[in-house]
């Protein structure tokens, strides 16, 4: 368990690696090109990996809606955006507006959605992502 | 030593939040891939069409080089970290630890390593000292994403 835990802090410090380096890339290029480079070497990397583990086409995956492959678009702008804001607001704020952009984004999602959900739990976590938006949005030292 | 006494840019404010938002499609578009195909596949694929995407993208756009000397090698594998993750979450996701436990290490793990990076100025980005407030604002944003991720979905 502990080894599980090891490896999901590793993953989200590798999503903020990946943020700087792309961001560094991006200051040498453009956010887009950077997101360019991020998903082809991403994509040769994977490939090779699928190769050799084998699995790639496993399931069902003709089945997948249509929508559901559009997740790459998306993820071009999402990337080419934290290549930009990162050299422009620092690691840290980039990383907690995304934050709290999703989590409040997931909350919409899901009671549009219709997916179960406590009501109290969302309207307090929402609120207190809420405050710390505002918190981080203000100048000056506090 | 530079200290943060302006305010955020409010587009700089609206993008960084807007491109969460964009991380929530992501994961309902990825995952939906997940459910049908494998978790490689649902790697891939965005990976793939990403590429075709942003080469369109560039095409039409045609931004600026900020630079015209070429950059060190090293900033081109950015995309391997991110693939690496992918790896990295699908096992845990499998593990005790679940979606809830792997999306809040997750946090914990990206805000730790995002906060060092600032401090040090890593791989030549900006170096900035984060102020009282910027630690104020974590507390609150990682308290509230922990009641939604561990709180929020079922009831």
């Amino acid at each position: 368990m502990i080894w599980f835990a090891a490896l999901a802090i590793l993953a989200g410090v590798l999503v903020s690696l990946s943020r700087q380096i792309n961001g560094r890339l991006a200051l040498s290029t453009s956010a887009m090109e950077s997101s360019f480079w991020n998903h082809l070497v991403g994509l040769v990397f994977i490939t090779a990996v699928a190769l050799l583990v084998g699995g790639l086409f496993a399931g069902e995956p003709t089945a997948a809606p249509w929508w559901a492959y559009f997740g790459g678009p998306v993820g071009v702008v999402f990337v080419a955006a934290g290549s930009w804001l990162i050299a422009r607001i620092g690691a840290a704020q980039t990383a907690l507006l995304i934050i709290a952009g999703q989590m409040i984004s997931g909350v919409a999602i899901d009671i549009l959605m219709g997916a179960p959900g406590n009501l109290w739990a969302r309207t307090f976590g929402v609120g207190l992502i809420l405050a710390g938006m505002w918190v981080v949005r203000g100048g000056r030292r506090a | 030593m530079s200290r943060r006494t302006e305010p955020i840019h409010p587009l700089y404010f609206a993008a960084a939040f807007g491109t969460g938002g964009l991380l929530s499609f992501m994961v309902l578009f990825n995952g939906t891939l997940a459910a049908y195909g494998s978790l490689f596949f649902a790697s891939w694929v965005p990976h793939l069409t990403g590429t075709v995407a942003a080469m369109l993208f560039l095409l039409v756009l045609r931004p600026k080089r900020a630079r015209v000397t070429r950059p060190p090698v090293w900033v081109y594998l950015g995309g391997v970290s991110g693939a690496i993750t992918v790896m990295l979450t699908s096992a845990t996701l499998n593990s005790g630890l679940a979606l809830s436990g792997t999306i809040a290490l997750g946090l914990a793990g990206q805000m730790m390593f995002s906060l060092f990076a600032d401090l040090r100025g890593l791989f030549g980005l900006p170096q900035r000292t984060p102020v009282r407030r910027d630690y104020l604002a974590l507390v609150l944003i990682i308290a509230g994403s922990l009641i939604l991720i561990f709180l929020g979905s079922g009831s």
